[in-house]
C-alpha cells in the first residue's frame, strides 16, 4: 500500500459521505406526504438543519403538473414599436420646423413612410434616429424601417419583459418549483408541477400585466405594534435620507414565504392604506426573500399612460454614466404624474406590477412634462444598477406594451397518475439494478461483488449531484438512470475479462491487475465519451423529459468513469496487497 | 493451476466472421432499405403528437370499453383519421387517443364570424384570423365592451368559445381581445362524457403540438442524430485511425436504421423521446466496436505481418465473450423497464434492447468488413498506379489483401 493508495481510498471514503449528506434532505422530502412536501415551509420545518436545502424533486410526469411552450409575438412588438417611432418622429419633424411632413407607420409591415417637400431636411431630423434606417427614397417620399440591431435587440426584450410578467404572476400563486425559462426561438417554457388547472394557469400567463405607481407610507408605524409575530416573519427598517435631509426610518415584515406573509398581513393595513408585498432578490444565497410596503390607497395612477420605457445614461459630470430608467408618458399621464410626485418629493413611489412591488425609489423632485428618470441605487456597483435598471424598464414597459403570447405547446399530467408511475419507476429500477448486481456476483464471484458495491456507489454519486443541482427526476430519467447502471458494468466486465486473459497468459496476480487496468482504460475511456457525445446531443436537442434523460445519462457515465474503475482498482488492490486474492476464484 | 471459472465463450474459439461478411452485408443492406422505405415511403412511422402535430389525449375509462367502439366515437366526430391505442395493460382502461390539428374553424367560418359580430357590436374596429392557429380570433374595438357580450356574439355565429383574454392597450388605441374558441380535446372530451357518463371519464393527460412546431422537432431531430454520428466520427478517426472511422459510421448508420425498425414494425408511437433512443443506441453502440478495434490495433502490433483479415477475424473471436457479457449487461439493466415500465418508457427499453443487439451483430458483420473492405480498396487502387505504365490485370482483392 503506497501512499497513492492511502490518497485514493480517503477521496472514495469522502466522497461516499459527501453523497450520503446532499442526499439527506431528499430523504426527508420523499418521506413527508405527497400533498404536502412541495409547501416550502413544511419540508423547512422537516429538514434536519445541519443538512442542505436542495433535494431531488420529480419531474412533471411523476407529479403531475403544466407543461407550457408559449410564443412571444416579437414580429408585432418590432411592428409597433416603429409605429410608435414614427408618432415621434412626426412630433420632433413639427419641433425641428420641417414643413409639410406627413409621417405613417404601417402597424402592419411596421414601415414608416415620410412624405416631406424639403427631403435633405427631413434627413437631418432622421439621421438622429439610428434605430432605423433608410430602406428606400423617391422623390418626396422617403421609407424607413427598423434597423436589424434594434429589432434583434426590440424582439429580445419582448420576451424578456413576458418572461418576467409570466414570473411574477407564477410567484404569486405560489406554485412550487416552477421553470420559466427564455428558449432559443422567442418562446417560452413554464412547467408548473403539481398546478392541475391548465385553463386557470393559461388564463393568468395569457393576461397582460397591470402596472401601478403607488406612494410609500413610511411614517405609519403600526407595525412595530404587532406582538408575537409567527415564526418565519419577522421586522425589518428601511432607513433612507428623505424631506430637509432628516433620516427616514419604517419598519416592514419580511419573510421566505410569501403564502405566509401575505396570510398574517391581510387586514392589518390602517385605513385607507394597503400593503403589497414585494420580493428581495438575494443574489448571493440565490433564493427570495418577500417584504411589505404600506401604500397609500388615496393616490396613485396605473400605468397604461406610459408609452415607452428605457434605460438611459447620466452624462452630466461627476456620475460617471450612471444609468437610469426613462419614462414616457402620454399628455394625460403627464399632468398625473406631475401632480403625484409634486405632492409627495421625498417620498418614497412604489412600482406595482400586478400586486407585486417591484422597486420603491424615493421621488427627487417634482416630474413635470411626461418625461420621467427614476435613478436607482445609491452606492451600488455600476453594472449591478445597470442591471436593475433594465429589469425596472422592462417591468414599466411590461404594462405599457402587451407582446401578446400564444401557447404552442401543452401538456398535463393528471396528479393521479403520479403515484402509480412513481412505483413502476422504482420497481423497474430496483429489478434492473437487482439483475445487473446477481450477474455480476454469479459471474465474477469476489471482483463481481466489488464491482456490485461500486455500482451501488455510482447511483449513489448520481442521485446526490441530481439532488445538489436541483435537477428533476422524470421517468426518462430512471431509464437514463437504469441504463448507466448497465453501461458503468461494462466497464467491469472489460476490466475482469482482461486481468482473466492476463493471468492465463502467466502473470502473477499483481502484474494482471496492473496492466488489466492500465490496458483497458482507454478502451473504457472511449466507450464513455462516445456515450457522452450522444448524451450532450440530447441534451441540448430535447426539451421537458428528453433533457432529463440526458442529464442522468451524463451524470451517470461521468460517475462510472469514477467508480468503475478508480473505486474498483483501490479495492481490489487492497486485496491484492494483502495476498487475499487467490486468482481461480477471484476473476 | 487449474482455471475454475465460468466462461462463456471457451479460449480458442475461432469462427470465421469475415468469411460470412458478404452474406451479412448484402442482409443488412437489404433490412435498411426496407426500413427506410417503410419509414418515409409507406406505411411510414406512426408519428406521436411531438411529430405530427395535433392533439394527444390520454383517457382513463372507469369501465372497460371497447376499442373499436371508442374509435368510431371519436370518428363521428370528424377529426379526419383518428388514432386510438390502448395505453399499458387491459385491465388498465387507458387509451391514447390522437388527432390531427384540424383547424376547427375555416376561413370561411371565420370570416362569417366577422361579419356577424361586427353587426352586432357596431364598435369593432378589426378581427384577425391566422387558419395556421385555427382557434384563436383577435377582435379590436374602439372601446372596452363587455366579455359575456362578445362570447354571445361569437357564439351566436356557430364556434364554441373556451375563454376570452382582454388584453391591454395604451389609451386612445383600440381594445383588443383574443377569443380562443374550442379545441379538440375539448370537443372528445365532452362527447365521449356524454356517451360514457360524466365520472366515467378521466381525461388524465392532454398534449397539443402546433404543426409548425412538429415539422422542426422533426427536422431538429434528424439533425440531432447526424450531429452525434459526426461527432463520433471525428472523435473515433482522432483516437483511431482514420480508416476504422467508416466502418464505425456505417455500423452506426445500420444500427440507428433497425433500431427505427423496431418502430417501424411495432406500430408503436415515434416520438421525442423515440429519437433519444436512437442518439443513445448510435452512442453505445460504438463501445462494442471501440472494444474490438482496440483488440485489432493491440494484435497488429503483436503479429506483425498478418493480413488484416485474419487480425479482424482473431480480434473479434477473442473478444467475443467480453462483447457479448457486456452487450448482455445493459441488456439486463433493461429487464425491469420491460416488465414494470408502460408506455413511452417500455418502448423505449424495447428499442434499445434492438439497438443493442443489432450493435453487437454490426460489430462483427458490419464495421470490420467495411474496415477491410477499405483496405483492399486501397491496396487495389495502389497496384492499378503501380500497374499502370505496363498495364496488367489489377490484383483480386484476395490477394490484395493476403499482401
Amino acid at each position: 500500500m503506497d501512499r497513492a493508495w492511502y490518497w485514493k481510498a480517503g477521496l472514495i471514503v469522502a466522497i461516499t459521505l459527501l453523497a450520503i449528506y446532499a442526499l439527506v434532505p431528499s430523504v426527508t422530502y420523499f418521506r413527508l406526504p405527497a400533498g404536502e412536501r412541495n409547501e416550502a415551509s413544511v419540508f423547512e420545518r422537516a429538514r434536519p438543519k445541519w443538512a442542505p436545502a436542495r433535494h431531488l424533486n420529480l419531474g412533471l410526469d411523476l407529479q403531475g403538473g403544466i407543461h407550457l411552450v408559449m410564443g412571444v409575438e416579437v414580429d408585432r412588438a418590432v411592428r409597433e414599436k416603429a409605429v410608435r417611432r414614427a408618432e415621434e418622429l412626426a412630433a420632433e419633424m413639427e419641433r425641428k420646423d420641417v414643413k409639410g411632413a406627413d409621417v405613417r407607420g404601417d402597424p402592419d409591415t411596421g414601415i414608416v413612410t415620410v412624405t416631406v417637400p424639403d427631403v435633405s431636411k427631413a434627413k437631418d431630423v432622421i439621421a438622429e434616429y439610428n434605430d432605423m434606417y433608410v430602406r428606400k427614397s423617391s422623390g418626396n417620399a422617403i421609407e424607413l424601417a427598423m434597423k436589424d440591431d434594434a429589432v434583434k435587440q426590440l424582439k429580445e426584450s419582448a420576451v424578456d419583459q413576458a418572461v418576467k410578467a409570466i414570473r411574477n404572476r407564477v410567484d404569486k400563486w405560489g406554485v412550487s418549483e416552477p421553470t420559466i425559462a427564455k428558449r432559443g426561438d422567442a418562446s417560452i417554457l413554464v412547467q408548473l408541477p403539481g398546478y392541475s388547472n391548465p385553463e386557470k394557469a393559461k388564463e393568468l400567463i395569457g393576461k397582460t400585466a397591470q402596472l401601478e405607481f403607488r406612494i410609500v407610507d413610511d411614517t405609519d408605524t403600526s407595525l412595530t405594534q404587532l406582538k408575537d409575530l409567527p415564526p418565519g416573519i419577522t421586522l425589518d427598517w428601511d432607513r433612507y435620507t428623505g424631506a430637509g435631509d432628516a433620516t427616514v426610518s419604517s419598519p416592514f415584515l419580511r419573510s421566505k414565504d410569501r403564502a405566509l406573509l401575505e396570510q398574517y398581513i391581510k387586514d392589518k393595513a390602517p385605513k385607507d392604506h394597503m400593503f403589497a408585498i414585494g420580493r428581495i432578490e438575494e443574489r448571493a444565497k440565490g433564493e427570495a426573500v418577500y417584504r411589505t410596503y404600506l401604500l397609500d390607497r388615496r393616490q396613485g395612477l396605473t400605468g397604461e399612460y406610459i408609452t415607452d420605457a428605457r434605460v438611459a445614461f447620466d452624462q452630466s459630470p461627476g456620475e460617471g454614466n450612471r444609468p437610469y430608467v426613462q419614462l414616457t408618458f402620454n399628455k394625460t399621464g403627464a399632468d398625473l404624474f406631475g401632480k403625484l410626485t409634486k405632492d409627495n418629493v421625498k417620498k418614497r413611489m412604489a412600482i406595482v406590477l400586478d400586486d407585486t412591488v417591484d422597486s420603491a425609489p424615493i421621488i427627487q423632485s417634482e416630474i413635470p412634462g411626461g418625461v420621467c428618470s427614476i435613478h436607482l441605487g445609491g452606492l451600488k456597483p455600476i453594472n449591478e444598477i445597470l442591471q436593475e435598471a433594465k429589469d425596472l424598464a422592462l417591468v414599466l414597459k411590461s404594462g405599457a406594451l402587451p407582446a401578446p403570447v400564444r401557447i404552442l405547446e401543452e401538456r398535463s399530467v393528471g396528479a393521479s397518475l403520479g403515484p402509480e408511475l412513481i412505483r413502476r419507476g422504482s420497481m423497474a429500477a430496483l429489478v434492473g439494478l437487482l439483475a445487473v448486481l446477481a450477474f455480476m456476483a454469479f459471474y465474477y464471484r469476489f471482483s463481481g461483488v466489488i464491482a456490485d458495491i461500486a455500482l451501488v456507489l455510482n447511483g449513489l454519486v448520481v442521485l446526490a449531484i441530481m439532488a445538489a443541482i436541483d435537477s428533476t427526476l422524470t421517468l426518462p430519467g430512471i431509464a437514463g438512470f437504469v441504463l448507466t447502471l448497465g453501461m458503468a458494468v461494462d466497464a467491469n466486465v472489460l476490466i475482469n475479462e482482461r486481468i482473466r486473459e492476463e493471468l492465463k497468459s502467466g502473470k502473477n496476480i499483481g502484474a494482471a491487475v496492473k496492466t488489466g487496468y492500465e490496458k483497458v482504460f482507454w478502451t473504457i475511456f472511449d466507450g464513455h465519451v462516445t456515450a457522452l457525445v450522444a448524451g450532450f446531443v440530447i441534451r441540448a436537442y430535447g426539451s421537458g423529459p428528453v433533457r432529463g434523460f440526458a442529464t442522468t445519462l451524463i451524470i451517470g457515465l461521468l460517475a462510472s468513469m469514477f467508480t468503475s474503475i478508480v473505486v474498483t482498482r483501490t479495492v481490489v488492490e487492497w486485496f491484492v496487497g494483502h495476498g487475499r486474492l487467490h486468482k481461480a476464484v477471484s476473476f | 493451476m487449474e482455471m475454475r471459472y465460468f466462461e462463456l465463450i471457451k479460449p480458442g474459439t475461432n469462427h470465421d466472421f469475415v468469411r460470412y461478411r458478404g452474406i451479412a452485408v448484402t442482409i443488412s443492406i437489404i433490412l435498411n432499405v426496407l426500413v427506410l422505405l417503410g419509414a418515409f415511403v409507406w406505411p411510414k412511422l406512426n408519428y406521436g403528437v411531438d411529430f405530427a402535430g395535433g392533439t394527444e389525449l390520454q383517457i382513463h375509462f372507469k369501465k372497460p370499453v371497447d376499442v373499436g367502439e371508442l374509435r368510431s366515437e371519436v370518428d363521428k366526430l370528424g377529426f379526419g383519421e383518428p388514432t386510438v391505442q390502448r395505453y399499458g395493460a387491459e385491465s388498465e382502461n387507458q387509451f391514447l387517443v390522437r388527432v390531427e390539428r384540424i383547424a376547427l374553424l375555416t376561413k370561411e367560418k371565420a370570416d362569417a364570424v366577422k361579419a356577424d359580430v361586427q353587426q352586432s357590436m357596431p364598435s369593432m374596429t378589426s378581427m384577425r384570423f391566422d387558419p395556421e392557429v385555427g382557434d384563436k380570433l383577435d377582435f379590436s374595438f374602439k372601446q372596452p365592451v363587455n366579455e359575456d357580450a362578445l362570447r354571445a356574439a361569437v357564439e351566436k355565429a356557430g364556434a364554441q368559445v373556451k375563454e376570452i383574454r382582454p388584453l391591454m392597450a395604451r389609451e386612445g388605441q383600440d381594445r383588443e381581445y383574443t377569443v380562443i374558441t374550442q379545441g379538440p380535446g375539448d370537443k372528445i372530451g365532452s362527447a365521449l362524457r356524454a356517451r360514457y357518463g360524466l365520472d366515467q371519464v378521466d381525461i388524465v393527460r392532454t398534449e397539443y403540438v402546433g404543426p409548425q412546431v412538429g415539422k422542426q422537432l422533426r427536422i431538429d431531430g434528424i439533425l440531432a442524430v447526424l450531429y452525434a454520428m459526426a461527432m463520433i466520427l471525428v472523435y473515433v478517426g482522432f483516437r483511431f485511425d482514420f480508416r476504422f472511422s467508416p466502418g464505425v459510421v456505417i455500423a452506426l448508420i445500420h444500427d440507428a436504421i433497425i433500431t427505427l425498425g423496431f418502430f417501424l414494425i411495432s406500430r408503436h408511437e415515434f416520438n421525442l423521446t423515440s429519437v433519444t433512443v436512437i442518439l443513445t443506441v448510435v452512442g453505445y453502440s460504438v463501445n462494442d466496436t471501440i472494444v474490438v478495434y482496440d483488440r485489432i490495433r493491440e494484435n497488429a502490433k503483436r503479429y506483425k505481418g498478418k493480413p488484416l483479415r485474419d487480425l479482424i477475424n482473431l480480434s473479434i473471436n477473442e473478444m467475443l465473450g467480453r462483447t457479448i457479457l457486456t452487450s448482455g449487461a445493459t441488456a439486463l439493466s433493461l429487464l425491469g423497464l420491460l416488465l414494470y415500465g408502460v408506455g413511452t418508457i417500455w418502448d423505449f427499453a424495447a428499442a434499445m434492447l434492438v439497438g443493442i443487439i443489432s450493435g453487437t451483430y454490426s460489430t462483427w458483420y458490419i464495421a470490420s468488413p467495411m474496415t477491410i473492405w477499405l483496405e483492399e480498396h486501397m491496396a487495389q487502387r495502389k497496384a492499378m498506379e503501380a500497374a499502370k505504365p505496363k498495364p496488367k490485370k489489377p490484383d483480386t482483392p484476395q490477394t490484395a489483401a493476403a499482401r
